[in-house]
């Protein structure tokens, strides 16, 4: 997965941009990270993924927003 | 009815879809679950379209596991997670209906601490308190036996006991 461009969509009503844009600049160093907005989702294009990685750093990003949307939520809540 | 279905299950792709009904597990229960699975799978949320307008009523998990995982394996990841999903709307339940005795609780030992130590309470030393530190107007250091002994009888002189 992490071989070529992958386009990851979080729905808004899901995820914080706030999150998305955190988990980009957290992996930022091992691929490209591009965020933009279409209807209900933010879209994130990942691309060049660093080949020296071992791991599937798309998905590891996806958890990384979820984890992050999460938070930010529960401190909102709180 | 049903509320947690398998909506895709692919051991290629080792993933597998649900669908929630978000009447019955709200985003939050959802959240609680997607965390505790985040170190074994890569978790994805959506929305599944509506027909009609407004925000879709069901939501779609999508799990795929970091380890590789047969069909039997991912549909026992997608009841896993369904079970998650229960304990956390329960958990979410018994918060909120004790939320006023934690409040309560909390608050009150937040006041105890605080109260003991005010340093107000030991500069006081205008205070019109006369009492010396060996006074003990409540009798507390009297003994026990001087307290409730039995009087000796005035005319026998018997012992008392």
């Amino acid at each position: 997965m992490s071989a070529i461009a992958v386009t990851l969509r979080f729905h808004r009503t899901l995820y914080m941009l706030q999150a998305v844009r955190e988990a980009a600049r957290i992996y930022g160093e091992f691929a490209k990270f591009q965020i933009s907005t279409d209807g209900d989702y933010y879209v994130a294009n990942v691309s060049d993924p660093d080949p020296e990685v071992d791991g599937d750093i798309a998905r590891e990003f996806a958890n990384q927003a979820l984890v992050g949307s999460i938070a930010r939520r529960r401190h909102k809540a709180a | 009815m049903k509320t947690v279905d398998i909506l895709t299950l692919s051991a290629e792709t080792n993933t597998v879809t649900l669908t929630l009904e978000t009447g019955l597990y709200p985003i939050e229960v959802v959240y609680g679950a997607a965390y505790v699975f985040i170190d074994r799978a890569w978790v994805l949320l959506d929305r599944k379209p509506n027909e009609g307008a407004g925000i879709a009523s069901r939501l779609l998990v999508h799990l795929t596991g970091k380890r590789k995982l047969d069909e039997a394996a991912l549909a026992a990841f997608a009841g896993e997670f369904s079970n998650e999903c229960l304990a956390q709307a329960l958990r979410r339940k018994v918060t909120k209906a004790n939320q006023k005795i934690v409040e309560e609780i909390v608050t009150q030992a937040i006041a105890g601490a605080a109260g003991a130590s005010l340093p107000q309470d030991f500069l006081d030393e205008d205070a019109s308190d006369s009492m010396d530190f060996l006074d003990d107007p409540l009798g507390i250091a009297v003994p026990w036996e001087d307290k409730f002994k039995k009087k000796a009888p005035a005319k026998d002189g018997g012992e008392a006991k």
